[in-house]
C-alpha cells in the first residue's frame, strides 16, 4: 500500500513516520513555498500540487486525486485540518478508487453539522448540553428565542450551527442581555460561515474539556481510549493537553468511554475518531461535538497506552481487525503534557512571527517527544497555521511530567523567530496549574489579569548573562570579518547585516 | 571594541577585549566582567561567567530575519537586543521608544478584519487598534504608546502588504 499524504508540517512527517515504521512507501504534496519543507524530504516521493494559497494546493481536491494517480498511490491520509473533515474529499477518493484513510463520507458530513451530532447523541442515549434540539433559521422571532431560553435557563449560550473556533459565540448572563447577544451571533455568524443559524446551549459555570479518542474498525468493533484533557485554552483554542485528567476517576472514566463509544457505534464510524464532552464540577458530563479525524493532541494517548494511532489507521483502512485490549486501552500508564510550539509572539498578543528559522535544537532526553516539522534553514510561511512543533513530556505521574516538560522547554532553542515556548516555561510555573485547578476559561482569565506582562522578561542577573553573552557574540562577529578595532567597524558591520536583511524580507 | 546596547528598553555602554585564550573582559556601563566564552555552533555560546564557582550557561544569540535585531536566547526565554542604537522598524512592544509619531504597520500579509479606532481617537498603550487575518488567525495590532490616533490608513476587507502602515499615532 503507498500511501500519498495530503496535508504538510508536523503531521505530515508524523504520518510518514508511522508509514516508515510499516514499511509502507509515502507521497508527499507541496505548494510553491513548501519545496524544500521537512515532509517532502522525509517522503519516498514528492508532488508539487499548485501555489502557496490553500485553497489551490492543499485544498484544491482535483490536484491531490490526480497527484496519487500520477504517482500510482492506493490510500490517501488527509492527517487534520485541510481537508481531513471534508466529506467531498473523501467520497472523491472513494470514487477515484483511493482508500481514505479515515471515516466514511457520510459519518463526517453527519457529524459535521453540529445540530445532527446532537441529535445523533440524544439518539444514542448520551446526555448533551441542554439546548435547543432545531436550529433558529434567520427568521425566527424575537419572542420564540426568548421563549426557548426561557425553558433552557441562565446562564446559557448562543452558538452558531455552522459554528467553530469561538466565532459566532455570545455568552448571556440574564434574559435582558438575549436580545443583543442573538443580533451579535448572527452577525458574526452570517460574515464567517455564510449561515446566520443560530442555537441555544445552558452555560456551565466552570467546566472541563475532556474527551476520548477512539478507533473503530470494518466489523463493527469500536474501542475507546483514557480520556485527554484539553481544558487549557486561550480564546477557544487548545494550547496544552495532557492524559489522563486529574478530575476523572476511573469508574467516571468508564462511563465516559461508554458514553463515546455508544455515540461512535449509532453512526457506525469507521477508523479514528474523537468525542468532546464537557465535564461539570459536579462530575455530570455532556456531549459537545465529535471530530472525524485524526487529533492535533494524539501523541498523548499514545504515550500513555503505547497504542500507535496512525499505524492503526491504516491497519483499520486495509481491512485488518482491532485487536487491541479494550482494558489496556482504558489503563493510563504514566502521565502525558503535550505544549503545541507555534510560530508567535507571546509578547505581542501572540501576533504570527513566521520567518527563517536559522537553527533549531530540540528538546530531548528521557520521556521526551518532539512531533516537528520543521528544521534548521526553513522558513515558516505566512499562508498556513503557525504550528512548528508539539513537544510532549511522558513521566511515571503528572507532577514529574510538569517537571520533565518545564526541563525541555528549557533546551528547545529556536532562533530567528519568535515563539510560544517562553509562554509554556511560564504557564507550567502557575501554581494553579501545577494543582490542577482550572477550567475552560481559567487561561483567559489569567491572561486578562497579566495585563499583557511580557513573557520574555529576564530577572537583572540573567539579563547581565545575556548581554554579556550578545556582547561576545559581537565582538567575535566582527573579528571574523577581519575587522580592525575601531569602534565604527562594529556599527557598519551590523548596518550590513540589517541591510541585507531588509533586502531579503 | 566598544559599542552600545539596548536591552529591555534599557540601553548600556560595553566594552569587550581579549584577555587570553577563550577568556574575555566584558565592561558593562563601566562594571567588569571577567568571562570564558567558546562558540558551542554557530549561534551559541558556552560561558563560564564566574571561575571561582565555575557558574556555566549556554545562551543563543541569532539575528531576527525581519528586523535585524539580535534574539537572544537563554532558559527558554528570549529577548531583543539591539547594537549601536539600532531600532526595530514599525510597532515596538512599548517601554523604550514612545516619543513622536508611531505607525502600526501590518508585520505580515494579511486582511483587515476590524479597524478599532477612528482618526482624532485617544488610544492608551497597549490598546487594539486594527485587527489583522493572517496566518488562519485574527491578530490584534496595539498602540505602542498613549496618544492620539493621527490617522487610520486601512478599511475592513482590505488585503494588505507585510510593512503596510496601517495607522499613525502621535
Amino acid at each position: 500500500m503507498k500511501i500519498l499524504i495530503a496535508n504538510r508540517g508536523e503531521i505530515a512527517v508524523r504520518i510518514i513516520r508511522a508509514c516508515r515504521e510499516m514499511g509502507l512507501p509515502t507521497v508527499a504534496v507541496y505548494s510553491d513555498c513548501d519545496r524544500a519543507a521537512r515532509h517532502v524530504r522525509d517522503a519516498d516521493q514528492a508532488v508539487h500540487i499548485g501555489p502557496n494559497e490553500a485553497v489551490r494546493s492543499y485544498l484544491a481536491i482535483d490536484r491531490l486525486v490526480a497527484a496519487a494517480r500520477e504517482t500510482g498511490a492506493d490510500a490517501v491520509h488527509p492527517g487534520y485540518g485541510f481537508l481531513a473533515e471534508n466529506a467531498s474529499f473523501a467520497a472523491a477518493c472513494r470514487d477515484a478508487g483511493l482508500t481514505f484513510i479515515g471515516p466514511s463520507p457520510d459519518a463526517i458530513a453527519l457529524m459535521g453539522s453540529k445540530t445532527a451530532a446532537r441529535a445523533a447523541a440524544i439518539r444514542a442515549g448520551v446526555p448533551v448540553v441542554p439546548g435547543t434540539d432545531q436550529p433558529f433559521g434567520p427568521d425566527a422571532t424575537e419572542l420564540e428565542i426568548a421563549k426557548a431560553a426561557a425553558d433552557i435557563g441562565y446562564p446559557l449560550l448562543v452558538k452558531a450551527v455552522a459554528g467553530g473556533g469561538g466565532k459566532g459565540m455570545r455568552g448571556v448572563q440574564t434574559s435582558a442581555e438575549l436580545t443583543a447577544a442573538v443580533r451579535l451571533a448572527r452577525s458574526e455568524a452570517g460574515a464567517a460561515f455564510g449561515d446566520s443559524s443560530i442555537y441555544l446551549e445552558r452555560r456551565l459555570a466552570r467546566p472541563r474539556h475532556v474527551e476520548i479518542q477512539l478507533l473503530g474498525d470494518q466489523f463493527g468493533t469500536v474501542v475507546p481510549f483514557v480520556e485527554r484533557e484539553c481544558s487549557i485554552q486561550r480564546r477557544h483554542q487548545k494550547v496544552v493537553e495532557e492524559s489522563p485528567s486529574l478530575a476523572v476517576t476511573a469508574e467516571l472514566r468508564q462511563r465516559i468511554a461508554d458514553a463515546a463509544a455508544a455515540v461512535a457505534r449509532a453512526v457506525n464510524y469507521t477508523n479514528a475518531g474523537t468525542i468532546e464532552f464537557l465535564l461539570d464540577e459536579d462530575g455530570a458530563f455532556y456531549f459537545l461535538e465529535m471530530n472525524t479525524r485524526l487529533q492535533v493532541e494524539h501523541p498523548v494517548t499514545e504515550m500513555v497506552t503505547s497504542v500507535d494511532l496512525v499505524q492503526w489507521q491504516i491497519r483499520i483502512a486495509r481491512g485488518e481487525r482491532l485487536d487491541i485490549d479494550p482494558v489496556r486501552a482504558l489503563t493510563p500508564q504514566g502521565h502525558a503534557i503535550e505544549c503545541r510550539i507555534y510560530a508567535e509572539d507571546p509578547d505581542r498578543g501572540f501576533m504570527p512571527s513566521p520567518g527563517l528559522i536559522r537553527a533549531i535544537r530540540p528538546a530531548s532526553g528521557p520521556g521526551i517527544r518532539d512531533d516537528s516539522g520543521v528544521s534548521s534553514g526553513y522558513t515558516v510561511p505566512v499562508y498556513y497555521d503557525s504550528m512548528i512543533a508539539k513537544l510532549v513530556a511522558w513521566a511515571g505521574s503528572r507532577d514529574e511530567a510538569i517537571s520533565r516538560m518545564s526541563r525541555a522547554l528549557s533546551e528547545y532553542q529556536v532562533l530567528g523567530i519568535r515563539t510560544t515556548i517562553p509562554f509554556f516555561v511560564w504557564l507550567m510555573n502557575q501554581e494553579d496549574y501545577r494543582k490542577g485547578r482550572y477550567d475552560t476559561s481559567w487561561l483567559d482569565r489569567v491572561m486578562a489579569d497579566r495585563n499583557c506582562m511580557g513573557f520574555n522578561e529576564l530577572e537583572a542577573d540573567e539579563e547581565t548573562v545575556a548581554t554579556i553573552a550578545a556582547s561576545i557574540d559581537a565582538y567575535l562577529r566582527a573579528l571574523a570579518h577581519g575587522s580592525d578595532n575601531r569602534p565604527s567597524s562594529s556599527v557598519s558591520l551590523w548596518q550590513r547585516t540589517a541591510r541585507t536583511e531588509a533586502l531579503r524580507g | 571594541m566598544t559599542f552600545e546596547m539596548e536591552i529591555g528598553g534599557r540601553r548600556v555602554a560595553v566594552a569587550v577585549e581579549p584577555s587570553g585564550p577563550g577568556r574575555y573582559r566584558v565592561t558593562l556601563d563601566g562594571k567588569p566582567y571577567d568571562v570564558l566564552a567558546e562558540r558551542s555552533g554557530e549561534f551559541n555560546l558556552s560561558l563560564i561567567l564566574d571561575q571561582a564557582t565555575g557558574r556555566s550557561r549556554e545562551v543563543s544569540v541569532a539575528s531576527a530575519g525581519e528586523t535585524g535585531e539580535l534574539l537572544v536566547g537563554l532558559g527558554g526565554r528570549t529577548v531583543t537586543v539591539s547594537v549601536d542604537g539600532r531600532r526595530r522598524r514599525g510597532t515596538s512592544d512599548g517601554g523604550a521608544h514612545t516619543h513622536g509619531e508611531q505607525a502600526i504597520v501590518a508585520p505580515m500579509p494579511g486582511r483587515i478584519v476590524r479597524v478599532l479606532v477612528g482618526e482624532g481617537e485617544e488610544v492608551a498603550a497597549r490598546q487594539a487598534v486594527v485587527v489583522v487575518e493572517a496566518m488562519k488567525m485574527e491578530n490584534e495590532l496595539r498602540s505602542p504608546k498613549a496618544g492620539r490616533v493621527t490617522k487610520v490608513a486601512v478599511t475592513p476587507g482590505m488585503l494588505v502588504e507585510a510593512g503596510r502602515v496601517l495607522a499613525v499615532i502621535e
